[in-house]
């Protein structure tokens, strides 16, 4: 079972971000493919203050998260009314430049060298309890980001968001600020991943440079797709498909030949580019498809019309 | 030609909710074609008001540059209401539609993951209630809006109002709909009836004029269904080569000789 624990942990972090990924690229349409670059901000604020600063874990994750959301802020100011292609280059460009800042910047990021160790947010009796309860924790995050986004479906804010992704013009036709709108979301879910990022160092508590490579981005992005963007629960199929499968029943449950083993990891990353494409190709929807009305809806709806009458 | 500014109308009295729009020096021009080149413009005096001429007169665009979404080259746009004067050139085209200056639109705008029923309470929900935080139920929102929307869906056929819009008709109408449920004060339709099935065309009109007597809405209408034109408008402007040529009654305009060769001499003969 304790074996299970980190590995879980690291699937609790994707389906976290995929989540905020649905909400950004999902509801919105905001084409992030900078991810890992949130997520690495907040990653290595976290660990240079915990480590070199000796902050309590706590203020650190706070601090974290308001840096991630300045930076996507001020990235947001500057990309939002642009095209979805220029935003997707330009996410991806920013996460590129916070993986070679992280990389060169040893004086503050150790580099290569790696920064280490971070502690994890808090401790409950021995090392096995304390990493149970941690995973807790992260299921419970997951949870509420899923609820929150199950949620949106039946409030304006949720179809102001649908509206924005479907046809932004029109939607400010009908008096909508949507590039404030975005500027919010954007800002907000970003800082998201900077706490998740945050989070994140803990799970990893030894930090190096390629952690931030845009795998990451990748691996949420197949998650989110291969589930379903538009869908609460994408993210969390997509992900127990992908790395559920590879890094959890594979590589715990499989017994792969020494020699297969370490290949593992590439022929993973190229199955996962072949599901993107096959998933593109043949339901670009993602595996839940499209969001359902729920018939039920209609009938409320006569019902307390008849009350009133 | 030159007749288009000496028919410039006086806003007469703005007593009352009366609403105009004044446009100076208005020019807009893509590459080397001018589209809109109008000296001095009053629209709005009227409750209903036409808007014809030839395709590619400027139309749609006349009214892409009230609304902002098309920014002129130079010129003013004054919004005058009882709230005071606004210079609609120097907002966002959000920012005017909460104005209450609005656009139907011509070619068929959708929202594909909404339904017809999300589509309409979209427009009826405003700031207060699009706030990132706000994710409980909105009972007293819910209610008001959904009874709006049901005065509508109870006049208008929609195959299936929990579901999305199907035909090109539902989507037209579903446009002019969410224009409505905004309650604009000023309504610039760009040919509303394109695509409508006849019966429904008159529905729109019908509830449009009701619209105009009962509230301080004004309506300038585009179309191409010139009796729609005479039967409705209580003044109609006709538009070509991107200047107004000729302003007046449906009559007065109807038997120009203008008008009949640039526009209904081309299309007539």
């Amino acid at each position: 079972m304790s074996t299970l624990v980190i590995p879980l942990q690291g699937l609790t972090i994707i389906i976290c971000l995929g989540v905020l990924l649905h909400l950004q690229f999902g509801r919105t349409g905001i084409v992030n493919f900078g991810v890992v670059g949130f997520s690495g901000i907040g990653m290595y604020t976290t660990g240079i203050l915990v480590v070199n600063y000796a902050i309590p874990f706590g203020l650190a994750l706070l601090i974290a998260t308001a840096v991630t959301g300045l930076v996507a802020f001020l990235l947001g100011l500057l990309i939002l009314n642009l095209d979805n292609e220029a935003v997707m280059v330009a996410t991806l460009a920013f996460s590129t430049v916070v993986f070679y800042l992280v990389t060169t910047e040893d004086w503050l990021t150790e580099g290569v060298v790696g920064l280490g160790t971070v502690p994890r947010p808090f401790e409950v009796g021995d090392n096995a309890t304390s990493q149970l309860a941690f995973l807790l924790v992260l299921v419970a995050l997951a949870g509420a980001l899923l609820l929150y986004a199950a949620r949106l479906q039946h409030v304006p804010y949720g179809r102001l968001l649908f509206s924005i992704q479907d046809n932004e013009t029109l939607s400010r036709s009908l008096g909508k600020p949507t590039f404030r709108h975005k500027l919010v979301l954007f800002t907000v879910t970003c800082a998201a991943m900077g706490a998740i990022g945050s989070l994140d160092a803990s799970v990893n508590q030894f930090l190096v440079p390629r952690l931030l490579t845009a795998d990451l981005t990748f691996v949420v992005w197949i998650a989110l797709v291969l589930g379903g963007r538009k869908r609460v629960w994408g993210a969390v199929l997509g992900a127990l498909l992908t790395v559920g499968l590879f890094d959890i029943v594979i590589e715990q449950y499989v017994d792969v030949p020494r020699e297969f083993a370490q290949q593992l990891p590439n022929v993973q990353l190229m199955l996962f580019g072949l599901t993107l494409m096959l998933v593109i190709l043949f339901r670009p929807q993602g595996l839940l498809g499209e969001r359902r009305r729920k018939p039920q809806e209609a009938p409320q709806v006569e019902n307390r019309k008849k009350v009133e009458a | 030609m030159t007749g288009a500014t000496s028919a410039t109308r006086t806003a007469g009295t703005p007593a009352g909710g009366q609403k105009t729009l004044h446009l100076h020096d208005v020019h807009k021009h893509y590459g080397g074609r001018t589209v809109v080149d109008i000296a001095d413009l009053v629209l709005g005096a009227h409750g209903i008001e036409g808007l014809i001429g030839p395709n590619g007169a400027g139309k749609t665009t006349l009214m892409k540059l009230i609304t902002h979404v098309v920014s002129p080259d130079r010129g003013r746009i004054e919004y005058h209401s009882p709230g005071g004067t606004v210079v609609l050139t120097q907002h966002s085209p959000d920012a005017i539609a909460r104005m209450g200056v609005v656009k139907t639109n011509q070619v068929i705008q959708d929202f594909e993951s909404l339904t017809i029923r999300d589509s309409l309470l979209l427009s009826l929900a405003g700031a207060q209630q699009e706030r990132f935080w706000k994710v409980r139920r909105d009972k007293g929102f819910l209610r008001r809006a959904n009874e709006e929307i049901d005065e509508y869906l109870d006049l208008f056929h929609f195959q299936d109002p929990d579901g999305r819009a199907g035909s090109a008709g539902e989507k037209k109408l579903l446009d002019i709909l969410r224009c409505l449920l905004l309650k604009p004060r000023y309504l610039l339709m760009d040919e509303p009836t394109a695509g409508l099935p006849q019966e429904e065309t008159d529905k729109v009109m019908q509830v449009m004029r009701a619209k105009t007597r009962e509230t301080d809405l004004s309506i300038l209408i585009i179309e191409h269904d010139l009796d729609l034109i005479w039967e409705t408008c209580e003044y109609v402007h006709f538009m070509a080569e991107g200047e107004i040529l000729l302003q007046g009654t449906p009559s007065d305009v109807r038997s120009n000789a203008t008008v009949a060769e640039k526009y209904l001499g081309a299309s007539h003969a």
